[in-house]
């Protein structure tokens, strides 16, 4: 039997979700983002289809906001040396015509890494996870120290500093490849204690409206993503 | 270079990047183990790229798991629907994907880039580029995936065909400065809609036509030679990837071409359509115009091409490892070590998961007790595991040695040292464990002559082993055998941990450290003389307090042939099955305790007083002995201090050792009342015989057996 209950209504509130719930947060989430934020691309929902045996007609899926930029400072340019066999040196010099209309490389060269981040929905933990990759321009994934050192120095002080928040890296339960993820234990315990600093968030089941604008205040600070204000002050 | 009075500057072009997503690795791994295999014929593919959105960063041209044709396609002549969006223009390619690096190296580039070349040409022929533009960024990508080491090698080429003589730009500026303020809103709006409609959205080439009213309409190219009207501005737009101020971007070389091989026209006023945040940006965009005096047109053949990709301003191919979000045992390796950081963050701060990595252990016997011992290692995240064992494996083993199937024990059984260890590798592939198949040479089982050499052989072997491992477990099934590696690991003072078994009871014990570790000057007086008075003989270690005993130090008689009398070491078949894993279990949480332990092998041995009571470590007491009864389901802790009579750790003995070596062991193997002799034991058992009338209890050998309790 399985009873699923507005987040508001449980009493008193443990901090989690249910999956429907995460869906309509998701939404509102997606389209206060889209209001608020002009400048900044928009967060997808994108659906998955996922058979399960218990069939529940709800469409599984997870915020996506991808191809955010983060410019490396070109003192911190790797050298990439290593990755470049010393004999594979040159090996069109002959053999391509010259070509004077093509532009020279550019002569600071500057890094660029790329971040893409999934809000997912944890079943187990009941509450939504930040999934997060990074790769450089061509595409090849950042280790996870390289992430780290791209991070604004304010995330890895909390990192170290709060007990809420661990890194870790799993699977993508749709995607099925290994992406970083904020670790979910926590997430219940810090989204009770959000609310309950906050009398006006828990009535009349605008947790859900709320959830994810709060939930996004803190884990966002981790990786640096801003959340505007105004978002945070509406009612 | 003749008169060029009326031209301006070449017209420079930024060259296409590319960006590969990790899922089109996966893709292709995947393809090419499970269906393609050693088949190398080039695979249609696409690619995705949009405008530029960004100021300061150009798009890339990228490839995505979408990219490849699905692995359940019958054929693979088209990909599956990768029909674009507005963020995703598609884009066709080749790829050759080549099955050794060799045959990558040596592929012929330059034909294959001009077969593409030829294609592209073709296609401006014919007309096809006009019905399709998207066919004149077509490109090309080589690569050799190797899927041993999950590293890729690959090389794009984005064919441009060449100008001749190349182009000149009379003016390039921001598309706000050459139009008016109202042909910027109209053309935003007609180019905003273009971009939102699912028809248009991905047709990267265009033309735009701006009338007297400063109303622009944006056409399919295929539209121009019927509605050649006479508009007031003309412009050909493409979708521009490159964000730079003064250069289009790659698409406009084949585009340019195209219009002048296919419709004559020289001088080309042209839109680099660009982005910002989803919408046109009319500063970002620039309009230009291009001279064009190459002379080629149709009928002419293919025109010299360029295009590939520099990797960082060199002519080299890339590569890319992606062995830690493929490689099955890295993958295991980081799943494990997240489970150790969770404890270390959750409830275990002060967890040294370093140490723990790094130590190395020596199991002596891999049977019932061994067996859970290396399982609980590597579930702490120990690494570095030898099991010494020269048994094989018994039908009737692997019931109750957790590493052993029953294929194992099939044909006379495998070597339980071997079998150990690949049973240990099929649970964690990164595991570093060794099987050594020897024997323990034992005091009380006399050796023959010409069998000497094999056991001195063998206690060298021990020996050394012994020396190259950080801490010893002791879990073999008979007394006698525990005595020659205590002697070794109190010579060199290892940490060493007990672990023996009853009927229904255990005892689990760490040794105390080495009467000579850290070569204390007061005992050196003792060394060489064997006759002292027992008393005076140094008991204390290093630290200066008294050292906690070992296995042996509560004999009273030496180890040697054991009969059935004894209460612990019987074998283990007639053992309760629960107290194998039990003992193992305290037996390894023992050693992680004296890891984390400031003191370590000097760490003074604790008693559980109460429950209540606070201990500074953060794992708990760190006991000496302890000793567990099944039948009672109960368990104590011990401490027993070392005695100067002990047969295997006591000055006297370990000092023989260091003078005479093998020479000692021999003696002490063959002649069954040696070490008692030496240590003065059998004094010491006179002397109490001779006051066993004024005792009021039998005293049993069993009893004697147990150590002092406090």
């Amino acid at each position: 039997m399985d009873i699923k209950q507005d987040a508001g209504n449980v009493f008193p509130w443990d901090g989690t979700l249910t999956s429907s719930d995460f869906f309509r947060a998701a939404h509102m989430f997606s389209d206060k983002w889209r209001r608020f934020n002009t400048s900044v691309p928009p967060w997808l929902w994108v659906p998955c289809l996922k058979r399960r045996l218990a069939s529940s007609h709800e469409v599984e899926g997870y915020l996506s906001l991808e191809k955010t930029s983060l410019f490396k400072s070109s003192e911190e340019k790797q050298d990439a040396g290593s990755l470049i066999l010393k004999e594979e040196s040159n090996m069109l010099e002959n053999e391509e015509p010259f070509d004077c209309a093509t532009l020279g490389p550019e002569s600071d060269y500057h890094e660029i890494n790329h971040y893409d981040f999934h809000v997912v929905y944890s079943a187990s933990y009941k509450v939504p996870v930040l999934y997060f990759r990074a790769y450089h321009s061509d595409g090849q994934p950042l280790l996870f120290s390289e992430i780290e050192k791209g991070l604004p120095g304010l995330s890895v002080k909390f990192l170290s500093e709060s007990k809420w928040t661990f890194i870790t890296q799993e699977e993508h339960p749709y995607l099925n490849r290994p992406w970083y993820k904020l670790h979910p234990c926590g997430t219940s315990e810090w989204m009770k204690l959000l609310f309950s600093t906050h009398k006006s968030l828990t009535t009349n089941g605008s947790t859900i409206e709320h959830y994810l604008i709060s939930w996004f205040s803190v884990v966002g600070q981790v990786l640096g993503l801003k959340i505007p204000l105004e978002m945070l002050n509406c009612s | 270079m003749a008169e060029h009075t009326q031209k301006g500057p070449l017209l420079q072009f930024a060259p296409m990047q590319s960006l590969v997503d990790e899922g089109f690795w996966h893709r292709l791994s995947s393809l090419k183990l499970n269906k393609l295999g050693i088949d190398d014929s080039p695979i249609p593919i696409n690619g995705f790229y949009a405008p530029c959105s960004h100021s300061q960063i150009s798009n890339h041209l990228t490839l995505l798991a979408e990219s490849l044709p699905s692995e359940s396609n019958e054929s693979l002549l088209a990909p599956d629907t990768s029909r674009g969006n507005r963020n995703k223009c598609s884009v066709p390619g080749i790829l050759y994907n080549t099955n050794t690096v060799e045959s990558f190296h040596a592929l012929d580039k330059q034909n294959l880039l001009k077969a593409e070349a030829s294609k592209i040409w073709e296609d401006i022929q014919t007309g096809n580029a006009v019905e399709d533009p998207a066919i004149l960024s077509r490109f090309l990508l080589i690569s050799f995936a190797d899927l041993k080491k999950w590293t890729f090698h690959y090389w794009f080429a984005f064919p441009a065909l060449m100008l001749d003589p190349p182009v000149t730009v009379n003016y390039l500026k921001p598309a706000s400065q050459w139009l008016s303020k109202e042909e910027v809103e109209s053309l935003s709006a007609a180019c905003n809609e273009w971009r939102n409609s699912r028809l248009t959205a991905d047709v990267p080439f265009f033309f735009i036509t701006i009338d007297a009213n400063s109303c622009a309409t944006i056409k399919h190219l295929k539209d121009w030679e019927t509605c050649q009207s006479d508009a007031y501005k003309t412009l050909f737009g493409f979708y521009d990837p490159c964000h730079l101020p003064n250069n289009p971007g790659w698409p406009l070389r084949n585009f340019l071409t195209l219009l002048s091989a296919k419709w004559n026209l020289k001088r080309v006023q042209f839109l680099c359509y660009r982005e910002n945040r989803g919408f046109a940006d009319m500063d970002l965009s620039l309009v230009g115009e291009a001279l064009i005096t190459d002379s080629q047109g149709e009928g002419d053949g293919v025109p010299n091409v360029v295009g590939w990709e520099l990797n960082k301003g060199r002519k080299i191919p890339r590569r890319i490892s992606l062995s830690q979000s493929l490689d099955p045992t890295r993958l295991a390796i980081s799943a494990a070590d997240l489970n150790l950081k969770l404890m270390r963050w959750r409830a275990l701060p002060s967890l040294n998961l370093s140490t723990l990595s790094s130590v190395k252990c020596l199991l002596v016997g891999a049977g019932t007790l061994g067996c859970q011992v290396a399982r609980m290692l590597m579930a702490w995240g120990v690494r570095k595991i030898t099991l010494l064992d020269n048994g094989r494996v018994a039908m009737s083993n692997p019931l109750r040695q957790s590493l052993y199937t029953l294929d194992d024990s099939l044909n006379g059984g495998e070597f339980k040292a071997t079998a150990a260890v690949r049973s240990l590798q099929k649970i964690f592939p990164a595991v570093e464990a060794e099987g050594v198949v020897m024997a323990i040479p034992m005091p009380g089982h006399p050796v023959p002559s010409q069998e000497e050499e094999s056991v001195l052989d063998d206690c060298r072997r021990l020996s050394d082993l012994i020396d190259a491992h950080d801490a010893v477990f002791l879990l073999t099934d008979t007394r006698e055998s525990r005595w020659l590696p205590s002697l070794l690991c109190a010579n060199t003072n290892k940490i060493t941990i007990t672990a023996a078994l009853g009927f229904d009871s255990f005892l689990v014990m760490r040794h105390g450290a080495g009467p000579f570790s850290q070569a204390s000057n007061l005992s050196t007086e003792t060394v060489t003389s064997v006759c002292d008075d027992m008393h005076k003989l140094n008991v204390n270690d290093a630290t200066g307090k008294e050292r906690l005993g070992c296995y042996f130090c509560s004999d009273v008689v030496a180890p040697t042939d054991s009969t059935s009398n004894r209460t612990l070491d019987q074998q283990c078949t007639v053992t309760r099955p629960g107290l194998a894993p039990i003992a193992s279990s305290l037996a390894v949480e023992l050693l992680v305790g004296i890891l984390h332990h400031p003191q370590g092998i000097y760490a003074e041995g604790e008693i559980n007083l109460s429950v209540s009571d606070t201990t500074e470590q953060p794992l708990g007491i760190l006991p000496h002995q302890i000793r567990g009864s099944l039948s009672q389901f109960s368990q104590m802790t011990l401490i027993g201090h070392s005695s100067s009579s002990c047969t295997a750790c006591c000055q006297t003995v370990v000092s023989e050792y260091r003078n005479k070596g093998m020479e000692f062991i021999l003696q002490a193997i063959n002649h069954p009342t040696f070490l008692e002799d030496l240590t003065g034991l059998t004094e010491l058992m006179k002397s109490a015989s001779s006051f066993s009338m004024d005792w009021d209890e039998d005293v049993d050998d069993e009893d004697d057996d147990d150590c002092v309790e406090i």
